[in-house]
């Protein structure tokens, strides 16, 4: 695995790539869903334009499966498989499911065994299914822990138009991660602007984390010190979270560049600031087993 | 008779200056047009097109100065979430230097080719790369 600059972006999608909408109607659902109004096709030659000047090491790429909801999906398993097949150098595949098709859990043990994907991720808001109480999951949860790999959900306020926020809420998930301990489970954006519940879970329950796609006012780095120095006491992230939380675009929709430059210069511990870029990003993902700190 | 060409440029960096010359004089020769002028037109509002002298020394200069006039970190009101975007909009100073550089350049065509001093070379400013630039040329004249 190239690994040179320890940086993962663990919360990407490949909605708008050229790789991926190869048709008017592929490229008129992604933004009709993204809400991507003047982004337009994203040239490969760009994707990697902006992740080589970032160094950025490895994006995260999840499809989504909007069969329910939409009747078509936002990306396939298949077509992640083929984009980390042909850019290997770039990117990680997660698979998506939808939860409310009989065969999520058959369609997941495919993803897993035949195309080799690496997580899967979920959009409850997008999906339109409430998380809590959906017994579906806990079939997923029990697949990803026989594959050993983590579960990624879209959680707090989404920048995408046309979704309600009532399944985004992570004490939703709260029941069904205390069913699953086992389970690495990322609820993104640090659910806000459920924040103060996202801080209580992951103080409860270890093998919860989240991600820093949370841009939503101001530029990055005042978001940032809004959040983590004024919603969060100064100290919180780099003494009590920093193996929680993950370095997540949320791309496309909030900017990689000005994200990353903004934890790059965040005032905390220069290791707490790698453990958000990287190593806690191979933790979850299960390529690092050494977890001493679940312990501590 | 008026030509009109565009090429694209993907830049690398968040702030670089590219050298376009080259590419605008073959479209001018290439136009047909013999006596007349020339346009070069930036597609973007955070990018700029400007003509000075192609040294390393230079360059970082033009960096800095623009990066002095706008500042990365200056409290812009610009920073906000964008509906019309669905996407957050932090790159008001990328657009507070295109203002500056200006979208366009204009030069003579005589005798078939871009008329200009040895000193004077037509950049591309990226301001909010790394991104896919389009540029349009657009050739007036006779032929």
């Amino acid at each position: 695995m190239r690994f040179n600059n320890k940086v993962f972006d663990i919360n990407t999608h490949p909605y708008l790539f050229e790789d991926v909408c190869k048709s008017k109607e592929d490229l008129d659902f992604a933004i009709k869903i993204t809400g991507l109004y003047h982004n337009g096709l994203a040239a490969m030659h760009e994707v990697f334009a902006r992740l080589d000047c970032t160094k950025i090491d490895f994006s995260v790429l999840s499809p989504l499966d909007l069969s329910s909801a939409y009747g078509r999906k936002l990306a396939t398993n298949e077509q992640v498989k083929e984009l980390v097949e042909k850019y290997p150098d770039y990117f990680i595949g997660f698979a998506s499911v939808d939860p409310s098709e009989a065969n999520a859990a058959d369609a997941l043990r495919y993803a897993f065994k035949e195309l080799d994907l690496k997580g899967v991720y979920l959009f409850p808001a997008l999906q339109n299914f409430c998380p809590e109480g959906c017994a579906p999951l806990d079939d997923i949860a029990k697949l990803c822990i026989e594959f050993d790999r983590p579960m990624l959900v879209d959680c707090g306020c989404s920048p995408y138009p046309n979704l309600t926020s009532k399944y985004s809420h992570p004490l939703q998930w709260e029941e069904f991660i205390f069913r699953h301990p086992e389970l690495r489970i990322c609820l993104s954006r640090f659910a806000w602007p459920w924040n103060r519940e996202m801080y209580m879970l992951m103080l409860k329950f270890r093998n919860v984390y989240t991600d820093t796609s949370i841009v939503y006012f101001d530029d990055p780095k005042q978001m940032y010190h809004q959040m983590f120095t004024v919603d969060m006491g100064p100290k919180w992230l780099d003494r009590s979270f920093r193996h929680q939380v993950m370095f997540g675009s949320g791309d496309p929709g909030l900017e990689q560049i000005r994200q990353l430059n903004a934890i790059r210069n965040l005032d905390m511990r220069e290791e707490s600031k790698e453990l958000i870029l990287s190593q806690n990003a191979l933790e979850f993902m299960g390529y690092k087993k050494d977890m001493r700190w679940v312990h501590d | 008779m008026i030509k009109r060409d565009t090429f694209y440029v993907q830049t690398t960096k968040t702030h670089q200056y590219i050298l376009i010359t080259e590419e605008v004089e073959r479209i001018v020769e290439n136009s047909g047009i013999k006596d007349g002028v020339v346009f070069v037109i930036t597609n973007h509002t955070t990018t700029g097109i400007t003509v000075n002298e192609a040294l390393e020394c230079l360059e970082s200069d033009f960096k800095n100065f623009m990066e002095k006039l706008a500042p990365d970190d200056d409290g812009y009101s610009h920073a906000r979430y964008l509906a019309s975007y669905s996407a957050m909009a932090n790159n008001a100073p990328c657009h507070m230097r295109s203002m500056v550089a200006g979208n366009h350049c204009v030069f003579n065509v005589i005798d078939g080719k871009l008329s200009r001093r040895f000193a004077q070379e037509i950049y591309l400013d990226e301001f909010d790369g790394p991104q896919n630039r389009s540029i349009t040329v657009t050739v007036m004249g006779e032929a």
